[in-house]
């Protein structure tokens, strides 16, 4: 049954107007073979604020994400987590980062609880026994502990791996699409999701089309279409058009 | 001291994650076993059916049976980690990029070891060549030639694993750089089998040593690149 | 334009060489006039190394510094290796015929370690070929370069010994010649030699780290300018609503 409150470990952020924005990105731009999925974002989103990240399929939405969670290199620009660049400090960064992508990394060979047994450890949780129990009856999956995840369908996948996200002590959580494949309960259980960490002041940035469900939610969005971002509305978030032909390079000399 | 038992614990965890997974799944072990044998069993056709000549060339055999099927292994303890992009999951864990590697080839290398055992003894039996005499030599052989097999095949399973033409580029980059390997393991247990006349066993079994050594120090310096994409 | 005349002198100083090796060397006495492959044949193989520690230190570079160029000369080098290793085999065999009777002798380490030596490198251009993001293609390369060097002196070290300790007959090297008794004409004209290759060497790195800079370039601008008009048209967009409001 689905809990009324969700566990979430609280966080210390130091004093409010010391804290660094939690997103900051300068001019950043990647390119896949000649395409641009991101094309000069400019953007920066407060500390603990929610933001949901809006537009069209390939907007470039999953790609901005993808660089602030350190697994992908921007080709231009810079992009910092808590004041920490994701390139020069992917260590630091990774351990204030969650990041829920469209697939959901886990294995299908081993059970639900398995699978957050193996993500506490390599998140070096601290008391992962009770921690992962908690998580799994968090996100709806205490029945189904004992089932190996091949036979999982899509939206309890996702749930699994939302409770993975638990487990962590993230600042900063990036969610692409969380909504997907999720039944009624498992997109209210998100919504929970998103107001716990709120209450802890972490910061979350939402890709989705559920542009309805997420209004009140959320303090602001960010619309991005084809790579750039068109639109800001709301609270804690900020963002300047790229100067023209202005991007610059990580390094300035690469071509001469 | 306490970062590297942190990195010696989540080698672990990964290992042990891919044995469970391995054990349930029997992705690499059972598939590549039967691979190896039936590798055996088209050698003997070829060589065969001169007794004397399948003995004599039973150590190579055996060593080649062990590098093909051992990078089939490698090749699908990978897979495991592209289903469901697991690999990028574990890519954003906060933990040393070396740990990773070491708990990528420590599982493999619990295949290797399977692999290697079950076909020494499947090369014993099917060339009558006496393995139990030299068994101490042997095993010694086998556990740094599957160590090196999962330290090189560990390394390059990660350059391949997201690349077109994977099951081609895998063997084509691995093969030669498994060479020194291939020699080393190939003449320690040939040295074995005859009671070592020479006195050169243990000069292999250096070589082996080197080679393992080398490789898993490169291995666990270079492979966080191939992680960020 | 200085590139034009080192070119002109390093072609200069080959065709030298070989005519001094083909015609101004008397014949080695046991092994005749097929001793006279070995000089560009040792040449070769030397500046092949030479060619493969570049591609190793040059993916090293790019990994620390990031910077396409390093990349750059790590294919420059990968392929002048490969070209150079592909001569030295083809040398090695031609000498091989006469003097061993085979072209293939597997009791020579230095053939059999060139030959895996082409081997790694093949495999080396070939990733290149197949992966087109510039940055994922020069991070996997510097690794399998700087793997591939690695290797080559426990290859090497290995096949050695693996001869060595299983020796049947002494062979006759195509290094004889730099034997401390070998006469020093021959000493000589492997040196010249050498240096008119490194020259020629030299030329061709630097033309084809010219070819690979000026495609980098080239793919550069093609980025930039396809960003430039995805910025402008959003600009554009953005000023008409502007005009219209």
């Amino acid at each position: 049954m689905p809990q009324t409150t969700i566990y979430v470990s609280p966080r210390s952020f130091g004093r409010p107007d010391a804290r660094p924005p939690a997103v900051e990105t300068t001019e950043l731009a990647r390119l896949f073979a000649g395409s641009a999925a991101l094309a000069g974002v400019t953007l920066r989103v407060e500390g603990g604020r929610s933001v949901a990240l809006l537009g069209p399929n390939g907007a470039g939405k999953t790609t901005l994400l993808r660089v602030l969670a350190t697994i992908l290199r921007s080709s231009y620009g810079s992009a910092r987590v808590d004041g920490l660049d994701v390139v020069r400090d992917a260590d630091l960064v990774r351990e204030r980062v969650a990041y829920l992508s469209h697939a959901t990394g886990l294995y299908d060979d081993l059970t639900a609880r398995e699978n957050l047994h193996f993500a506490a450890a390599l998140l070096g949780t601290e008391e992962p026994a009770a921690r992962v129990e908690r998580a799994l009856l968090d996100v709806g999956l205490g029945e189904r502990a004992d089932d190996r995840v091949r036979g999982f369908s899509a939206g309890m996948r996702r749930r699994l791996a939302l409770g993975r996200i638990l487990l962590g002590r993230a600042s900063v959580v990036l969610l692409d699409e969380p909504y997907a494949a999720l039944d009624r309960d498992g997109m209210g259980l998100v919504d929970r999701l998103l107001a716990a960490w709120k209450e802890v002041g972490v910061t979350v940035i939402v890709a989705s089309h559920a542009t309805d469900r997420l209004t009140g939610l959320l303090d602001g969005t960010v619309t991005l279409d084809r790579g750039l971002v068109t639109a800001v509305s709301g609270a804690g978030v900020t963002s300047v058009a790229p100067t023209l032909g202005g991007t610059r390079a990580p390094a300035p000399e690469a071509i001469r | 001291m306490n970062g590297l038992r942190t990195e010696a614990r989540v080698a672990m965890a990964i290992a042990r994650k891919d044995a469970v997974a391995e054990l349930r799944g029997r992705h690499a072990t059972v598939s590549t076993l039967f691979f190896a044998a039936v590798v055996l069993l088209l050698f003997g056709f070829a060589l065969g059916p001169d007794a004397r000549r399948l003995a004599e060339a039973a150590p190579g055999l055996l060593w080649l049976a062990i590098v093909f099927a051992g990078i089939l292994a490698v090749n699908r303890l990978h897979l495991l980690e592209t289903d469901d992009a697991a690999l990028e999951q574990l890519a954003l864990y906060p933990v040393a990029r070396r740990a990773i590697y070491a708990g990528k080839a420590l599982g493999g290398f619990a295949v290797m070891l399977v692999l290697g055992v079950v076909v020494l003894g499947a090369v014993g039996i099917l060339f009558a060549v006496d393995i139990a005499s030299a068994w101490l030599p042997l095993l010694s052989t086998v556990i740094l030639g599957a160590m090196g097999i999962a330290a090189v095949g560990t390394f390059y399973a990660g350059v391949t694993v997201r690349m077109r033409a994977r099951e081609v580029m895998l063997p084509l980059l691995v093969l030669p750089v498994l060479a020194p390997l291939l020699l080393g393991a190939v003449r320690a247990t040939a040295a074995a089998l005859a009671g070592d006349p020479f006195g050169e066993l243990g000069a292999w079994l250096q070589l082996l040593v080197a080679f393992d050594l080398i490789m898993l120090m490169a291995g666990a310096a270079t492979y966080g690149f191939l992680l960020e994409d | 334009m200085k590139t034009r005349i080192l070119g002109f002198v390093a072609l200069a100083a080959v065709v030298s060489a070989a005519i001094v090796g083909l015609f101004v060397v008397p014949p080695d006495l046991n092994q005749g006039d097929a001793q006279r492959i070995m000089y560009p044949h040792v040449a070769s193989a030397w500046l092949a190394y030479l060619s493969f520690g570049v591609t190793a230190v040059g993916g090293v570079l790019w990994l620390w510094r990031r910077d396409l160029r390093f990349d750059a000369v790590a294919l420059s080098g990968a392929e002048i290796g490969v070209m150079f290793t592909a001569f030295a085999i083809w040398g090695g065999m031609m000498w091989g015929r006469p003097v061993w009777g085979v072209f293939w002798q597997w009791e020579d380490p230095r053939l059999t370690t060139t030959a895996l030596l082409l081997a790694l490198y093949v495999g080396y251009l070939l990733l290149r070929r197949l992966t087109e993001d510039p940055e994922r293609r020069a991070t996997r390369a510097a690794i399998v370069g700087l793997v591939a060097a690695i290797d080559i002196p426990i290859v090497h070290f290995s096949v050695e010994w693996w001869r060595g300790l299983h020796q049947t007959a002494t062979i006759a090297s195509p290094e004889r010649a730099l034997d401390p008794a070998a006469p020093m004409v021959f000493v000589g004209t492997l040196m010249g030699t050498l240096a008119a290759f490194s020259l020629a060497w030299l030329y061709l790195m630097i033309r084809r780290y010219e070819l690979a800079r000026a495609e980098l370039a080239r793919e550069e601008e093609a980025r930039r300018g396809r960003l430039r008009a995805v910025q402008a048209a959003a600009a554009n967009l953005r000023s008409q609503e502007e005009a219209a409001r």
